[in-house]
């Protein structure tokens, strides 16, 4: 009766095996400055940080609004880590060349930055975790407007270069494999952060399918009842509030690489606004609804759009209306029609292999 | 020693006056609907700019002054109807993700408007003026601002204890299902609530940009967010805790500020300790302080939730 | 011999100035099924929160099996052997009948976090699937199994929700108005169903309910209290005929 692995699985694997292969194989044959390379390293980046989002938000009923602020900390100690020795006197000029004089392999620093970030995230759950929703989504935000000033601090600066900006340190180009004349022989900097997203994300749904996840959706479901059967609020809570944080760093140093320098006053509040957003138009409670808005998002607001930016002529006449910002006005209708009209968002709580499942023979079904 | 703190002193309690016009507006929304109307801040900052494009348009200031009141008082409205009120009944989440959603319309509707650059603001006869109290030169808006908010809020709270309206928006706030059934025009409540919220943003909008005299686009953010934590710190709901909270964050915040200059004076430190970037980040510590210890904040109620 | 499972000693819940319930001492023993009744606001339900850890009593104290848990929280009472259902339906909504009584099983795992995740607890993962697919169609439920818990039919929901609490595996199960919004037909399988699951179990049963046909059917003793306190205990021939339950009822309009 319990097959392995199911049709509706088994096309979900085949579908994600395609989409590597074919991001490989566009990746040999493409110009590597194309538009679509930007769309797909950032739209990776920014997949894992609403998957960790909703993981809180959809799927343990925590409105957190500190994502930015974990996703600074992981972008700050994977860059600090991983500046070259040789290159920290130019990085930290104003800090004699900063207090750290070694180097971490970048994969090691990224699981530290994730880890600092769960720590944090740990200790300010102790307080905050215990708040209802409105007051624990403003204390989060709040906290993590502490920790930009923190790392904005002239004190601080021998470790993090102050309000100055932290660069140097690897990239996604760096995931490309080069002959000894430094020419490129296999483009992979766009693959291996689709990669390393592909795989914490897939972390992250195996948690919520394991027993702990369970109790995690009953958390959001119904609290009282969730405590009725056995279930410790606040253990589950911090667990799920340290697991999110977790890759929300790794998902920082991701935008660290992507970015290539890292400066505190970017990770705004309006970041976490812009993220939030995403996993709403996903839908909150479906992984797949993350991943495929973060990447709709991203295209739509680095690519597809940016036309609305600019004057656009058509036989002559200039049409009204577009210019610089346009782009924004538009997207933010867009948002608010979502979340007015389509609050389900693009996939409801349904993940990808719920699509190919055919309505139930039974009657009923949960295919709604 | 008192020369020194004295103007971080004045400026504070101008400020916080400024904040107290602001936190009125959440408290009294969150008193009724439970919402945490993160548009609110924008609103301030939208207050900001039609006064800008008015005062632009040629129009005598005091006019200016009234139809963006007015303005804003629509705008407060406006947002209800359209981004609030169709989620009544839905889920917290869905009106709270709407509010932001509607601050991060708002924010680039005027980035668009603007084009991102720092507006300048009108410069408002008698209350941009320069005058000099004891150690401080400051703007007459420093010392109009907690009189005037006095004022307003003495008139509030009077309006809130002793008309029909204020009556049904105690009743509203005290239960919500209740008054529904008691015939009250819940819909009309939250209205008023949301036009008198906006309305005193309007004005706290006036004193603060006269004080720092341009608007952009995130101009709204910071402001509004302070005053949400003066609300919750005096206890949502309380208009007088918003107040005093306001009060307090706001004094509090510009201490910091030179916290350095009076440190050193007082020859606790001998240079620079940079504390002043933590101006903002003091009042989310104390946020998070007063959550953890009495999140009901300084005048809050109880309440029992029943199952 | 009396094998005392719950015991309440004077217990008082107040709210603010309000006494909901008053000095209020009670026991069951093991495998009875005990009633509690009263007018509505008697504090009932107050009752059960306060033994379930919803509420911290005022004063008094409580003792499952000779320990004392007054003041747990609600998840410690519920590991210690106290499960229940609510007034209001409380199920899990995004879950299907099949998860909503697989979560009921998560209090008993022995895998942490890590080891849940990556899956290093497959044994213990199919032993609660294989438990809760056995409980399930031991109640007659299997049929349902990957329907919405919440698209079920009202009656349905009601037993679904006792099915999940008897996952926990409890020795006291505290019923708070299972009856509630059921036909009289749904009503007596519904008490069919309370002994059933009381020997099959071996289960001790406290409930709360209105339909006095089937607290009368299914209780071997009955407590009544108004405004907090108790003001009857007896079978259900004895409580039928006191004066002081008559008058409680009557004057509180409602149906005996």
């Amino acid at each position: 009766m319990k097959k392995k692995l199911d049709l509706p699985h088994l096309i979900t694997v085949l579908i994600i095996i395609a989409v590597y292969a074919g991001v490989f194989v566009m990746e040999q044959t493409m110009a590597p400055t194309s538009m679509i390379f930007t769309v797909l390293k950032k739209g990776a980046t920014y997949a894992l940080v609403a998957v960790s989002m909703n993981l809180l938000n959809g799927f343990t009923g925590i409105f957190s609004l500190g994502q930015a602020g974990f996703m600074l900390i992981g972008a700050y100690v994977f860059s600090i880590f991983t500046i070259p020795v040789d290159q920290r006197p130019i990085v930290y000029q104003y800090y004699n060349g900063g207090l750290i004089q070694f180097t971490m392999p970048f994969f090691l620093a990224m699981i530290l930055g994730g880890l600092v970030a769960a720590l944090f995230a740990f200790l300010i759950g102790l307080p905050v975790l215990r708040l209802k929703s409105d007051y624990l989504a403003i204390a989060t935000l709040g906290f993590a407007e502490i920790i930009r000033t923190f790392f904005q601090w002239d004190k601080l600066g021998p470790i993090t270069n102050g309000s100055n900006m932290l660069r140097l340190f690897p990239t996604f180009n760096d995931f490309n494999i080069r002959n000894a004349n430094g020419e490129v022989v296999v483009y992979l900097s766009t693959l291996v952060p689709m990669i390393i997203s592909g795989i914490c994300i897939a972390i992250i749904l195996l948690l919520i399918n394991s027993t702990y996840g369970r109790a995690m959706r009953a958390i959001k479901d119904d609290e009282i009842a969730a405590e009725a059967m056995g279930i410790h609020l606040a253990s589950h809570k911090q667990m799920a509030f340290c697991v999110s944080s977790f890759f929300a760093g790794v998902g920082g140093a991701m935008l660290a690489m992507y970015q290539t320098t890292v400066q505190a006053k970017s990770f705004t509040t309006a970041m976490t606004y812009e993220i939030l957003l995403i996993v709403v138009i996903g839908g909150l409670g479906s992984v797949t609804g993350s991943v495929l808005a973060s990447f709709l998002f991203v295209a739509a607001s680095e690519w597809w759009l940016r036309f609305l930016d600019q004057k656009q002529y058509i036989g002559g006449h200039e049409l009204p209306l577009m210019r610089n910002g346009f782009r924004l006005v538009v997207f933010s209708f867009i948002i608010m029609i979502v979340v007015l009209f389509f609050r389900q968002g693009i996939m409801g709580t349904k993940e990808l292999p719920d699509l190919f499942r055919r309505k139930k023979t039974t009657e009923g079904g949960s295919a709604k | 020693m008192w020369n020194t703190v004295f103007p971080y002193l004045l400026s504070g309690i101008s400020v916080g006056g400024q904040y107290a016009l602001i936190a009125i507006g959440y408290t009294l929304v969150y008193g009724i609907l439970r919402l945490i109307n993160f548009a609110h801040g924008d609103v301030f900052m939208v207050a900001g700019i039609v006064m800008v494009y008015m005062a632009a348009s040629g129009l005598p200031l005091w006019l200016c002054i009234i139809l963006d009141l007015v303005a804003t008082s629509i705008i407060g409205f406006a947002i209800e109807r359209v981004a609030y009120k169709p989620l009544r009944t839905a889920p917290r989440m869905s009106i709270m993700i709407s509010a932001i959603g509607v601050s991060y319309t708002l924010q680039n509707l005027v980035l668009y408007i603007t084009g991102g650059l720092n507006q300048i603001y009108p410069k408002i006869p008698w209350i941009s003026d320069s005058i000099k109290i004891g150690s401080a030169t400051t703007k007459v808006v420093t010392v109009v601002t907690p009189i005037l908010t006095i004022l307003l809020v003495v008139a509030l709270v009077l309006l809130i204890n002793h008309t029909k309206v204020g009556m049904a928006m105690r009743a509203v706030s005290k239960d919500f299902e209740t008054s529904q059934l008691m015939g009250i025009n819940i819909n009309g409540v939250i209205s008023v609530t949301f036009v008198i919220g906006s309305f005193l943003a309007g004005v706290g909008s006036v004193l603060y940009f006269t004080n720092y005299t341009t608007v952009i686009q995130t101009s709204g953010a910071m402001p509004g967010l302070k005053a949400f934590v003066a609300a919750v710190f005096g206890g949502i709901g309380s208009v007088p805790g918003a107040v005093i909270g306001a009060f307090i964050i706001g004094i509090a915040e510009n201490i910091i500020k030179g916290l350095d200059i009076i440190l050193f004076k007082a020859g606790l430190t001998s240079g620079p300790m940079g504390l002043a970037i933590f101006s903002d980040a003091f009042t989310f510590a104390l946020l998070i302080i007063i959550l953890a210890v009495k999140p009901t904040g300084l005048f809050g109620e109880k309440s029992i939730d029943k199952v | 011999m009396k094998d005392t499972v719950l015991q309440i000693e004077n217990l008082t819940m107040q709210f603010g100035g309000v006494v909901a319930v008053d000095n209020f001492s009670m026991e069951i023993n093991k495998g009875e099924i005990v009633a509690l009744i009263g007018p509505n606001g008697a504090g009932k339900t107050t009752a059960f929160n306060a033994v379930t850890g919803v509420y911290q009593p005022t004063a008094g104290r409580i003792t499952l099996l000779d320990e004392n848990i007054t003041g747990l929280r609600p998840d410690e009472v519920t590991l210690r052997g106290i499960a229940r259902t609510f007034q209001n339906i409380r199920l899990f909504s995004s879950m299907t009948v099949f998860e909503n009584v697989l979560t009921a099983h998560h209090l008993r795992r022995t895998a942490g976090l890590f080891s849940a995740t990556f899956r290093l607890n497959k044994a213990e993962e199919k032993r609660m699937r294989e438990d809760t697919d056995a409980l399930l169609k031991k109640v007659d439920l299997y049929d349902l199994r990957d329907e919405m818990a919440v698209s079920l039919p009202y009656g349905k929901q009601r037993l679904l929700e006792i099915v999940r609490a008897l996952a926990t595996r409890p020795k006291l199960l505290l019923l708070d108005e299972p009856a509630a919004g059921m036909n009289p037909q749904e009503t007596d399988e519904l008490g069919e169903f309370i002994r059933r699951i009381r020997s099959e179990f071996d289960l001790t049963v406290f409930i709360i309910e209105h339909h006095m046909n089937l607290v009368m059917k299914i209780s071997d003793r009955i407590y009544v209290i108004e405004f907090g306190k108790q003001i009857a205990e007896g079978t259900p021939e004895e409580i039928q005929n006191n004066q002081a339950v008559i008058d409680a009822y009557l004057g509180g309009g409602d149906e005996l």
